[in-house]
Protein backbone atom coordinates (compact mmCIF):
# COMPACT_ATOMS: atom_id res chain seq x y z
CA UNK A 1 0.00 0.00 0.00
CA UNK A 2 1.06 3.82 -1.12
CA UNK A 3 0.32 6.79 1.16
CA UNK A 4 0.27 10.32 0.50
CA UNK A 5 1.98 12.73 2.20
CA UNK A 6 -1.04 14.84 3.84
CA UNK A 7 -0.87 18.18 4.67
CA UNK A 8 -3.56 18.75 7.79
CA UNK A 9 -5.56 22.07 8.44
CA UNK A 10 -3.32 22.61 11.14
CA UNK A 11 -0.41 22.42 8.77
CA UNK A 12 -1.65 24.65 6.14
CA UNK A 13 -2.86 27.18 9.12
CA UNK A 14 1.02 27.02 10.53
CA UNK A 15 2.40 27.88 6.64
CA UNK A 16 0.16 30.24 6.43
CA UNK A 17 0.83 32.27 9.27
CA UNK A 18 4.25 31.87 8.11
CA UNK A 19 3.83 33.02 4.57
CA UNK A 20 0.99 35.84 5.65
CA UNK A 21 3.75 37.45 7.80
CA UNK A 22 6.24 37.73 4.82
CA UNK A 23 3.67 39.20 2.35
CA UNK A 24 2.36 41.81 5.29
CA UNK A 25 6.72 42.47 5.55
CA UNK A 26 7.45 42.61 1.52
CA UNK A 27 3.95 44.59 0.85
CA UNK A 28 3.59 41.60 -1.80
CA UNK A 29 0.08 40.06 -3.57
CA UNK A 30 1.44 36.76 -3.26
CA UNK A 31 2.96 33.78 -2.27
CA UNK A 32 3.32 30.13 -3.56
CA UNK A 33 5.31 27.35 -1.91
CA UNK A 34 5.44 24.33 -4.79
CA UNK A 35 7.50 21.31 -5.21
CA UNK A 36 10.14 20.92 -7.99
CA UNK A 37 7.51 18.62 -9.62
CA UNK A 38 5.55 21.59 -10.11
CA UNK A 39 2.84 20.62 -7.50
CA UNK A 40 1.57 23.64 -5.24
CA UNK A 41 1.98 23.01 -1.69
CA UNK A 42 0.55 26.34 0.12
CA UNK A 43 -0.38 29.55 -1.00
CA UNK A 44 -1.11 32.55 0.11
CA UNK A 45 -2.78 35.95 -0.69
CA UNK A 46 -4.09 37.16 -4.02
CA UNK A 47 -4.87 33.87 -5.16
CA UNK A 48 -8.21 34.79 -7.23
CA UNK A 49 -6.64 37.19 -9.85
CA UNK A 50 -3.98 33.95 -11.60
CA UNK A 51 -4.13 30.93 -12.30
CA UNK A 52 -1.87 29.21 -9.53
CA UNK A 53 -1.57 25.76 -11.04
CA UNK A 54 -0.31 27.25 -13.84
CA UNK A 55 2.03 29.42 -12.16
CA UNK A 56 3.25 26.83 -10.31
CA UNK A 57 4.24 24.37 -13.35
CA UNK A 58 5.75 26.79 -15.12
CA UNK A 59 7.97 28.37 -12.49
CA UNK A 60 9.03 24.96 -11.49
CA UNK A 61 9.96 24.39 -15.32
CA UNK A 62 11.56 27.97 -15.41
CA UNK A 63 13.86 27.21 -11.76
CA UNK A 64 14.94 23.84 -12.83
CA UNK A 65 15.91 25.40 -16.59
CA UNK A 66 18.33 27.65 -15.30
CA UNK A 67 20.08 24.68 -13.60
CA UNK A 68 22.55 24.21 -16.45
CA UNK A 69 23.03 27.63 -16.90
CA UNK A 70 24.09 27.97 -12.86
CA UNK A 71 26.26 24.84 -13.63
CA UNK A 72 28.24 26.92 -16.61
CA UNK A 73 29.74 29.66 -14.04
CA UNK A 74 30.13 26.71 -11.17
CA UNK A 75 27.39 27.02 -9.29
CA UNK A 76 24.93 24.01 -8.42
CA UNK A 77 22.09 26.07 -9.10
CA UNK A 78 20.90 29.48 -8.94
CA UNK A 79 19.00 29.66 -5.55
CA UNK A 80 16.73 32.73 -6.76
CA UNK A 81 15.64 34.23 -10.03
CA UNK A 82 14.16 37.75 -10.67
CA UNK A 83 11.59 37.97 -13.45
CA UNK A 84 10.67 41.54 -13.74
CA UNK A 85 7.90 42.72 -15.37
CA UNK A 86 6.71 46.49 -16.37
CA UNK A 87 4.23 46.60 -13.14
CA UNK A 88 3.99 42.97 -12.02
CA UNK A 89 7.16 41.15 -10.83
CA UNK A 90 7.61 37.41 -9.97
CA UNK A 91 10.65 36.37 -7.58
CA UNK A 92 11.36 33.04 -7.07
CA UNK A 93 13.69 31.28 -4.62
CA UNK A 94 15.25 27.57 -2.89
CA UNK A 95 13.24 26.59 -0.10
CA UNK A 96 15.28 23.24 0.19
CA UNK A 97 16.49 20.59 -2.28
CA UNK A 98 12.25 19.93 -3.06
CA UNK A 99 10.68 22.79 -2.65
CA UNK A 100 10.71 25.75 -4.02
CA UNK A 101 9.01 29.39 -3.00
CA UNK A 102 7.20 31.73 -5.11
CA UNK A 103 6.30 35.40 -5.02
CA UNK A 104 4.50 37.90 -6.81
CA UNK A 105 4.72 41.78 -6.06
CA UNK A 106 3.62 44.80 -7.22
CA UNK A 107 4.79 48.51 -7.75
CA UNK A 108 4.17 49.50 -3.91
CA UNK A 109 6.86 47.74 -2.84
CA UNK A 110 10.98 46.80 -4.38
CA UNK A 111 12.64 43.28 -5.47
CA UNK A 112 15.15 44.01 -2.74
CA UNK A 113 12.53 44.16 0.36
CA UNK A 114 10.83 40.71 -1.17
CA UNK A 115 14.38 39.22 -1.55
CA UNK A 116 15.37 40.19 2.21
CA UNK A 117 11.98 39.20 3.88
CA UNK A 118 11.70 35.82 1.13
CA UNK A 119 15.18 34.35 2.48
CA UNK A 120 14.23 33.53 6.39
CA UNK A 121 10.53 32.70 5.45
CA UNK A 122 12.17 30.28 3.24
CA UNK A 123 14.35 29.17 6.04
CA UNK A 124 10.94 28.98 8.12
CA UNK A 125 9.03 27.04 5.66
CA UNK A 126 11.81 24.39 5.32
CA UNK A 127 11.71 23.83 9.23
CA UNK A 128 7.98 23.27 9.18
CA UNK A 129 8.05 20.95 5.81
CA UNK A 130 10.94 18.86 7.61
CA UNK A 131 8.72 18.06 10.79
CA UNK A 132 6.08 17.27 8.26
CA UNK A 133 7.86 14.85 6.72
CA UNK A 134 9.33 13.41 10.23
CA UNK A 135 5.77 13.00 11.37
CA UNK A 136 3.52 12.21 8.55
CA UNK A 137 1.84 8.98 8.40
CA UNK A 138 0.55 9.85 4.97
CA UNK A 139 -3.08 8.83 3.57
CA UNK A 140 -4.82 6.20 1.95
CA UNK A 141 -8.08 6.27 0.34
CA UNK A 142 -10.64 3.53 0.62
CA UNK A 143 -11.13 1.63 -2.58
CA UNK A 144 -15.16 1.80 -2.66
CA UNK A 145 -14.47 5.87 -1.94
CA UNK A 146 -13.01 5.94 -5.83
CA UNK A 147 -15.22 6.37 -8.22
CA UNK A 148 -16.26 3.83 -10.84
CA UNK A 149 -17.74 5.76 -13.41
CA UNK A 150 -15.20 7.06 -16.05
CA UNK A 151 -13.38 10.38 -14.49
CA UNK A 152 -13.57 12.22 -17.52
CA UNK A 153 -15.37 12.18 -20.24
CA UNK A 154 -15.46 13.44 -24.33
CA UNK A 155 -18.27 16.14 -24.17
CA UNK B 1 5.32 13.16 -5.81
CA UNK B 2 1.40 14.14 -4.87
CA UNK B 3 0.04 15.37 -2.25
CA UNK B 4 -3.24 15.56 -0.10
CA UNK B 5 -3.74 19.05 1.37
CA UNK B 6 -6.45 18.96 4.20
CA UNK B 7 -7.39 22.79 4.54
CA UNK B 8 -8.52 22.74 0.58
CA UNK B 9 -9.30 18.87 0.61
CA UNK B 10 -7.09 18.59 -2.47
CA UNK B 11 -5.23 16.04 -3.95
CA UNK B 12 -3.00 16.65 -6.95
CA UNK B 13 -1.45 14.34 -9.72
CA UNK B 14 1.32 14.48 -11.92
CA UNK B 15 0.82 12.33 -15.59
CA UNK B 16 3.21 12.57 -17.89
CA UNK B 17 2.92 11.86 -21.52
CA UNK B 18 6.53 10.19 -22.81
CA UNK B 19 6.93 9.06 -26.30
CA UNK B 20 9.18 9.97 -29.58
CA UNK B 21 9.48 13.39 -31.72
CA UNK B 22 6.00 13.38 -33.83
CA UNK B 23 4.17 10.53 -31.87
CA UNK B 24 0.89 12.36 -31.22
CA UNK B 25 1.61 13.82 -27.43
CA UNK B 26 0.77 17.03 -27.69
CA UNK B 27 -2.28 15.99 -29.93
CA UNK B 28 -3.60 14.11 -26.83
CA UNK B 29 -3.59 16.89 -24.85
CA UNK B 30 -5.17 19.65 -27.48
CA UNK B 31 -7.97 16.98 -27.87
CA UNK B 32 -8.42 16.64 -24.57
CA UNK B 33 -8.65 20.40 -24.21
CA UNK B 34 -10.78 20.97 -26.70
CA UNK B 35 -13.09 18.05 -25.26
CA UNK B 36 -13.43 18.04 -21.55
CA UNK B 37 -16.26 20.28 -20.17
CA UNK B 38 -14.67 23.40 -19.91
CA UNK B 39 -15.63 23.58 -16.00
CA UNK B 40 -13.26 21.14 -14.95
CA UNK B 41 -9.86 22.21 -17.10
CA UNK B 42 -7.22 25.23 -16.94
CA UNK B 43 -5.48 26.59 -20.11
CA UNK B 44 -3.58 24.48 -22.40
CA UNK B 45 0.03 26.18 -21.67
CA UNK B 46 2.20 25.03 -24.50
CA UNK B 47 5.88 26.03 -24.29
CA UNK B 48 6.71 25.06 -28.32
CA UNK B 49 8.83 26.60 -30.93
CA UNK B 50 7.34 28.20 -34.11
CA UNK B 51 7.33 25.35 -35.98
CA UNK B 52 4.92 23.69 -33.26
CA UNK B 53 7.56 21.11 -31.60
CA UNK B 54 7.37 20.76 -27.87
CA UNK B 55 10.48 22.85 -26.54
CA UNK B 56 9.79 22.31 -22.76
CA UNK B 57 6.39 20.82 -21.98
CA UNK B 58 2.60 21.41 -22.00
CA UNK B 59 0.36 21.72 -19.93
CA UNK B 60 -3.31 21.14 -19.08
CA UNK B 61 -4.83 21.06 -15.32
CA UNK B 62 -7.97 18.87 -15.01
CA UNK B 63 -10.09 18.80 -11.69
CA UNK B 64 -12.02 15.92 -11.07
CA UNK B 65 -14.24 14.96 -7.90
CA UNK B 66 -13.65 11.04 -7.91
CA UNK B 67 -12.62 10.22 -4.17
CA UNK B 68 -15.61 11.12 -1.83
CA UNK B 69 -15.52 14.17 -0.30
CA UNK B 70 -11.96 15.50 -2.19
CA UNK B 71 -11.16 16.96 -5.58
CA UNK B 72 -8.62 15.32 -7.29
CA UNK B 73 -6.66 17.67 -9.34
CA UNK B 74 -5.21 15.47 -12.54
CA UNK B 75 -1.78 17.47 -13.93
CA UNK B 76 -1.11 16.69 -17.71
CA UNK B 77 2.30 17.03 -18.76
CA UNK B 78 4.26 16.29 -22.53
CA UNK B 79 7.77 15.84 -22.64
CA UNK B 80 9.69 17.38 -25.88
CA UNK B 81 9.94 13.74 -28.07
CA UNK B 82 13.34 14.84 -29.83
CA UNK B 83 16.07 12.78 -28.95
CA UNK B 84 18.49 15.39 -27.84
CA UNK B 85 16.14 16.91 -25.34
CA UNK B 86 16.75 14.39 -22.86
CA UNK B 87 17.74 16.69 -19.87
CA UNK B 88 14.07 18.19 -19.99
CA UNK B 89 12.66 15.11 -19.96
CA UNK B 90 14.14 14.34 -17.03
CA UNK B 91 12.90 17.83 -15.43
CA UNK B 92 9.19 17.14 -16.91
CA UNK B 93 9.50 13.57 -14.89
CA UNK B 94 10.12 15.05 -11.95
CA UNK B 95 7.40 14.07 -9.22
CA UNK B 96 5.63 12.14 -11.78
CA UNK B 97 2.63 9.87 -10.74
CA UNK B 98 0.82 7.95 -13.57
CA UNK B 99 2.85 7.93 -16.76
CA UNK B 100 0.80 7.44 -20.87
CA UNK B 101 3.89 6.54 -23.17
CA UNK B 102 2.25 7.07 -26.74
CA UNK B 103 4.09 4.71 -29.29
CA UNK B 104 3.70 5.38 -32.88
CA UNK B 105 2.15 2.46 -35.10
CA UNK B 106 3.68 3.27 -38.20
CA UNK B 107 6.53 0.13 -39.15
CA UNK B 108 9.15 2.94 -39.71
CA UNK B 109 8.62 4.65 -36.37
CA UNK B 110 9.06 1.15 -34.33
CA UNK B 111 12.86 1.60 -33.75
CA UNK B 112 12.36 5.10 -32.41
CA UNK B 113 9.20 3.54 -30.26
CA UNK B 114 11.47 0.96 -28.69
CA UNK B 115 14.55 3.61 -28.02
CA UNK B 116 12.13 6.30 -26.57
CA UNK B 117 10.67 3.57 -24.40
CA UNK B 118 14.19 2.35 -23.05
CA UNK B 119 14.77 6.31 -22.56
CA UNK B 120 11.87 6.44 -20.46
CA UNK B 121 12.87 3.21 -18.70
CA UNK B 122 16.28 5.03 -17.31
CA UNK B 123 14.76 8.26 -16.66
CA UNK B 124 12.44 6.35 -14.10
CA UNK B 125 15.37 4.89 -12.94
CA UNK B 126 16.84 8.20 -12.37
CA UNK B 127 13.53 9.21 -10.34
CA UNK B 128 14.42 6.35 -7.94
CA UNK B 129 11.29 4.38 -9.31
CA UNK B 130 9.96 1.78 -12.03
CA UNK B 131 7.94 0.90 -15.14
CA UNK B 132 6.71 -1.69 -12.93
CA UNK B 133 6.09 0.34 -10.16
CA UNK B 134 4.52 3.49 -11.89
CA UNK B 135 0.73 3.48 -13.17
CA UNK B 136 1.45 3.38 -16.82
CA UNK B 137 -0.69 2.56 -20.16
CA UNK B 138 0.59 2.30 -23.94
CA UNK B 139 -1.00 4.12 -26.35
CA UNK B 140 -0.50 2.68 -29.89
CA UNK B 141 -1.45 6.15 -31.97
CA UNK B 142 -2.14 6.72 -35.83
CA UNK B 143 -3.82 3.52 -36.07
CA UNK B 144 -5.83 5.17 -38.90
CA UNK B 145 -2.34 5.19 -41.40
CA UNK B 146 -1.72 2.67 -43.81
CA UNK B 147 1.28 1.83 -42.92
CA UNK B 148 1.22 0.80 -39.45
CA UNK B 149 2.08 -3.01 -37.39
CA UNK B 150 -0.74 -5.44 -36.00
CA UNK B 151 -1.30 -4.62 -32.52
CA UNK B 152 0.08 -7.65 -31.70
CA UNK B 153 3.32 -7.09 -32.90
CA UNK B 154 3.56 -3.95 -30.97
CA UNK B 155 2.35 -5.96 -28.14
CA UNK B 156 5.65 -7.69 -28.86
CA UNK B 157 7.55 -5.21 -28.96
CA UNK B 158 6.49 -2.45 -26.33
CA UNK B 159 4.85 -4.82 -24.19
CA UNK B 160 6.23 -8.14 -23.80
CA UNK B 161 7.22 -8.41 -20.34
CA UNK B 162 6.13 -10.18 -16.96
CA UNK B 163 3.70 -7.39 -15.57
CA UNK B 164 2.20 -6.09 -18.87
CA UNK B 165 1.05 -2.69 -19.20
CA UNK B 166 -2.89 -1.81 -20.21
CA UNK B 167 -2.98 -0.62 -23.74
CA UNK B 168 -5.20 0.84 -26.51
CA UNK B 169 -5.58 1.67 -30.00
CA UNK B 170 -5.66 4.79 -30.31
CA UNK B 171 -6.17 7.65 -33.36
CA UNK B 172 -5.28 11.05 -31.47
CA UNK B 173 -6.38 13.43 -34.30
CA UNK B 174 -9.69 12.15 -33.88
CA UNK B 175 -9.75 11.04 -30.29
CA UNK B 176 -10.42 7.61 -30.61
CA UNK B 177 -9.56 5.96 -27.28
CA UNK B 178 -7.52 9.31 -26.13
CA UNK B 179 -10.38 9.54 -22.80
CA UNK B 180 -10.18 6.04 -22.23
CA UNK B 181 -6.59 6.32 -21.81
CA UNK B 182 -6.47 8.92 -19.56
CA UNK B 183 -9.47 7.38 -17.38
CA UNK B 184 -7.66 4.01 -17.41
CA UNK B 185 -4.04 5.70 -16.00
CA UNK B 186 -6.22 7.65 -13.66
CA UNK B 187 -8.22 4.76 -12.08
CA UNK B 188 -4.42 2.83 -11.85
CA UNK B 189 -3.23 5.73 -9.89
CA UNK B 190 -5.61 6.50 -7.47
CA UNK B 191 -6.46 2.03 -6.84
CA UNK B 192 -2.21 2.55 -5.72
CA UNK B 193 -3.09 4.67 -3.19
CA UNK B 194 -6.31 3.27 -2.09
CA UNK B 195 -5.58 0.78 1.51
CA UNK B 196 -7.09 -2.70 -0.81
CA UNK B 197 -4.92 -1.71 -3.58
CA UNK B 198 -7.25 -3.53 -5.97
CA UNK B 199 -6.17 -1.83 -9.35
CA UNK B 200 -9.31 -2.66 -11.77
CA UNK B 201 -8.25 -5.63 -14.24
CA UNK B 202 -9.23 -5.51 -18.11
CA UNK B 203 -8.33 -8.21 -20.78
CA UNK B 204 -4.87 -7.71 -22.20
CA UNK B 205 -4.45 -7.41 -25.89
CA UNK B 206 -2.78 -10.46 -27.87
CA UNK B 207 1.05 -10.67 -27.84
CA UNK B 208 2.88 -11.79 -31.64
CA UNK B 209 4.39 -15.11 -31.43
CA UNK B 210 7.67 -14.47 -33.05
CA UNK B 211 7.94 -16.48 -35.92
CA UNK B 212 11.08 -17.10 -37.44
CA UNK B 213 10.99 -16.95 -41.24
CA UNK B 214 12.60 -19.22 -43.54
CA UNK B 215 15.97 -17.80 -44.67
CA UNK B 216 16.12 -16.93 -48.99
CA UNK B 217 18.47 -20.20 -49.07
CA UNK B 218 16.31 -22.45 -47.70
CA UNK B 219 13.22 -21.47 -49.94
CA UNK B 220 15.73 -21.89 -53.11
CA UNK B 221 16.46 -25.72 -52.35
CA UNK B 222 12.80 -26.17 -51.82
CA UNK B 223 12.02 -24.63 -54.70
Amino acid sequence: MNAIPVLTIEDVATLDGVLGDFLKKAEAELTVVIDRGGNVISQYGDIDVMDVTVIAALAAGSFAATRELARRIGEIEFNALYHQGNGNHMFMNSVDDDTIMITVFGSRTTVGLVRFYSATTAQNVAGILKTLQHNNQGFSFDAKDISTAPIFSDQ
Amino acid sequence: MSIINYASREIQFKIVYYGPALCGKTTNLNYIHQRINPMNRGDLVSLATASERTLFFDFLPLNAVVIKGFVTKFQLYTVPGQVIYNATRQLVLRSVDGMVFVADSQWEKMEENVESFKNLADNLVRQNTSIDDMPCVLEYNKRDLPNIAPVNYMEYVLNNRKKRLQSFEVISSTGQNVFAALNAVSQILLHKFSKQNDVPQTALLPVAIPVELPSPQAQDISA
